[in-house]
């Protein structure tokens, strides 16, 4: 009781001085009450847990919208998806007595925590969304983050809703023998692959021979088939296509549903699929799946826009499939444009930067409308020395170590030659890069009669 | 200006490809291309046979327990044409995995032992109870000046070769010895990616020399505008392991 307490009472100070607390509560509370998760698991009826590599903030906040449609639920904030930001999540939700007035928790859970909470908590549904390369410092490997995944699984009874286009996944699915569910894309939408891509598990897990694709979506996402034995992208229970700003979302012997994309991209339709599947596994019906949709208020990082003297969209990077992705959607837009890239290498970060050697930054060389980039952030050296050996001239890259002093000095180029702005950013610096942003249109918003001189 | 193009084989891109060795192979074809080479990256996946007759220079990187095995058996099959053209003098840049490989075997955790193709007197060993060695790495070669990256292995390397360097700041082969790395013939073997060439362009150059004299074209590289190679350098080490610094200015001051 104390824990919750105390956690309640950094949570109530934190608001107090207007900040949005999604860690620091849970991680006091768990201090004094070690058994805090366990507790709550008790209080709920239902978790969900949602895990994988990328899309996993995106994919719980959509879902936990669409249950919201019908029930009270307990959720994670922004991405703070370790024991201390699922110990806030409950804390936020209950009361000063401890007690919780929802029965469905849907939370976001890092892969290496799985294990450590699954215990704890009455898992009933997992979604993997995906497994890609990310902070190989913490993980060591790959086949680290599956070990971890599998680990966390068999700790539980849940029935498992995966990505079926990605082999990783459904190497998990397999191997786990649980209830399994997948989801896909639709057959005739994926591409052959464009260019020579770094791309995660393409040899078959079970008996090591390459897989061979027939299409790809993005990354190892695709229609892959063993050359050796009978792994197999597995046909999908649910299936998305995207249509335009939609989603047409099909499951045998019910009626399509046309779900609204509220935000863009591939990878988010495959969010929007991934919510939507583990919705009806939960047996939500469509009217709940679109009104999570229409509910949904995309957080920070996530082609987040903010009108200033120029359009600006903020986006995270943190893997080079991740980063891929939003290279894509940069450089398929077709204003001219400015960038600021920021990295940072502290430990939420990864302490490694080399993927931003596997990330495809050649796409920005190839880029007629790209006027300049600023690179910023503790390795903003190193973004720049990417971006040379790509192929931009050095004439268009500065490199500003400060991350305010870099979003004024793109901001400025941008409004000066009329411009859109699209700043990339790791972790750690993107909230400082929503909070600079946020103010700087604050105090450009029109100021009416306060600003007149007077001229009588 | 068109001379003779130098042909760099990237073996098994497809299963060793874990530690961004796209970058050593930019570095290498860019740093080539500005000086006016033609160059040709042959990228040998696991389906196809390398022909060490037409490289002049072959990188090896990083790949994971998984896919070493693989790329084990697959040298293995061509070990004796890798060899001999080795013992010629054809330059071998070997990043973790990939240097690893190329010793007698890498012994896993589980107590398996991985053979490699036993090019240079070399053993690999898990350490079980230790931790992988991981993090940013500084090394000090008396050919190359200061080498930076980031290291991240679990396997402990002992060679009776002499070392790529001596660890300033880091872990090397085997977190004990002080060595990082082997030079031996023109082979370059290291842990040190991040990836290792685009911070390190001495090395880069070096091992460019290499695969020039290998081809028998003229080895003098003309000099670079690596101001931003400069500056990255500095900047990583003045913010990620200041106690590097000094060596680095010793490094500028040198002829």
């Amino acid at each position: 009781m104390l824990g919750i307490w105390i956690g309640k009472l950094v949570l109530w100070v934190l608001r107090l001085r207007g900040r949005d607390a999604t860690s620091l509560p849970g991680k006091v509370a768990l201090r004094i009450s070690p058994g805090l998760i366990r507790r709550f698991g008790g209080k709920v009826k239902r978790v969900i847990a949602v895990t994988g590599t990328n899309g996993k903030t995106t994919t719980t906040a959509l879902l936990a919208s669409m249950v919201a449609e019908r029930e009270p639920v307990v959720t994670n904030h922004k991405g703070a998806n370790l024991a201390q930001g699922i110990a806030t999540a409950f804390l936020r939700s209950c009361s000063w007595t401890g007690r919780l007035s929802a029965d469905t928790a849907v939370l976001e859970i890092d892969e290496a925590t799985l294990p450590a909470v699954a215990p704890d908590l009455p898992v009933a549904v997992i979604v993997v969304t995906n497994v890609f390369r990310d902070q190989l410092d913490r993980y060591g490997e790959l086949d680290g983050t599956l070990a971890k995944l599998l680990e966390g699984i068999r700790k539980t009874q849940a029935t498992l809703v995966l990505n079926g286009d990605d082999p990783l996944c459904r190497y998990l699915g397999l191997r786990s023998s649980r209830q399994t569910i997948y989801y896909g894309m639709a057959r005739g939408t994926a591409r052959s692959p464009r260019r020579e891509q770094m791309r995660d598990g393409q040899f078959c897990l079970m008996c090591g021979r390459p897989l061979r694709y027939e299409g790809f979506w993005y990354g190892q996402l695709g229609l892959y088939q063993c050359e050796g034995c009978d792994f197999v992208r597995p046909h999908p229970a649910f299936q998305g296509e995207l249509q335009g700003g939609f989603l047409r979302f099909s499951e045998e012997g019910l009626p399509d549903l046309l779900l609204d994309l509220p935000v863009s991209g591939l990878y988010n339709a495959y969010n929007v699929l991934a919510a939507a599947s583990a919705a009806r596994a939960l047996g939500l019906t469509g009217d709940a799946i679109h009104g999570g949709l229409r509910a949904y208020q995309p957080p920070e990082g996530r082609m987040q826009r903010f009108d200033l003297e120029a359009p600006v969209t903020l986006h995270l990077i943190k893997n080079p499939t991740g980063c891929d992705s939003v290279l894509d959607t940069v450089v398929s837009d077709g204003r001219d444009k400015v960038l600021v890239i920021g990295v940072n290498d502290l430990a939420a970060d990864g302490r490694d930067v080399s993927w931003l050697w596997d990330a495809d930054f050649e796409l920005l060389a190839e880029d007629p409308h790209l006027t300049a980039v600023v690179t910023t952030g503790f390795r903003a050296h190193d973004v720049a020395l990417r971006l040379k050996y790509a192929g931009l001239a050095e004439s268009r890259i500065r490199v500003q170590p400060d991350l305010e002093a870099a979003l004024y000095e793109g901001l400025s180029h941008s409004s000066a030659t009329g411009a859109a702005m699209h700043a990339l950013v790791t972790y750690t610096l993107l909230h400082p890069a929503a909070r600079w942003l946020s103010e700087r249109r604050d105090e450009h918003e029109p100021q009416g009669a306060l600003y007149r001189t007077s001229v009588s | 200006m068109s001379r003779k193009a130098l042909c760099i084989a990237h073996l098994y891109p497809d299963l060793l490809n874990l530690y961004a060795d796209r970058g050593n192979i930019a570095v290498l074809r860019r740093r080539l291309e500005w000086r006016g080479y033609e160059v040709e990256v042959a990228r040998v996946t696991h389906s196809e046979v390398p022909d060490f007759s037409r490289y002049h220079l072959v990188l090896l990187g990083g790949g994971s327990d998984r896919e070493q095995a693989i790329v084990a058996e697959k040298l293995r099959a061509c070990a004796p044409a890798f060899r001999s053209a080795v013992q010629d003098g054809l330059p071998v840049l070997a990043i973790c995995g990939g240097y690893q490989l190329l010793g007698e075997y890498y012994q896993l955790p589980s107590g398996e032992k991985v053979h490699g193709i036993g090019l240079v007197e070399m053993v690999t060993e898990a350490s079980p109870d230790g931790p992988r060695l991981i993090g940013n790495i500084a090394v000090w070669s008396d050919e190359v000046g200061v080498i930076v990256g980031f290291e991240n292995h679990g396997g402990r390397t002992r060679h009776g070769h002499r070392p790529l360097g001596r660890v300033v700041y880091g872990h090397g082969n085997d977190g004990v010895s002080g060595h990082e790395g082997l030079r031996h013939l023109n082979i370059w073997g290291t842990y040190v990616h991040g990836p290792l060439l685009p911070k390190n362009p001495a090395l880069a150059d070096a091992v460019l020399r290499d695969a020039l004299a290998y081809a028998h074209l003229p080895d003098h590289l003309e000099p670079l505008d690596d101001r931003l190679e400069r500056e990255a350098r500095a900047a990583f080490v003045s913010l990620r392991m200041n106690e590097v610094a000094p060596m680095l200015k010793e490094e500028a001051g040198s002829p």
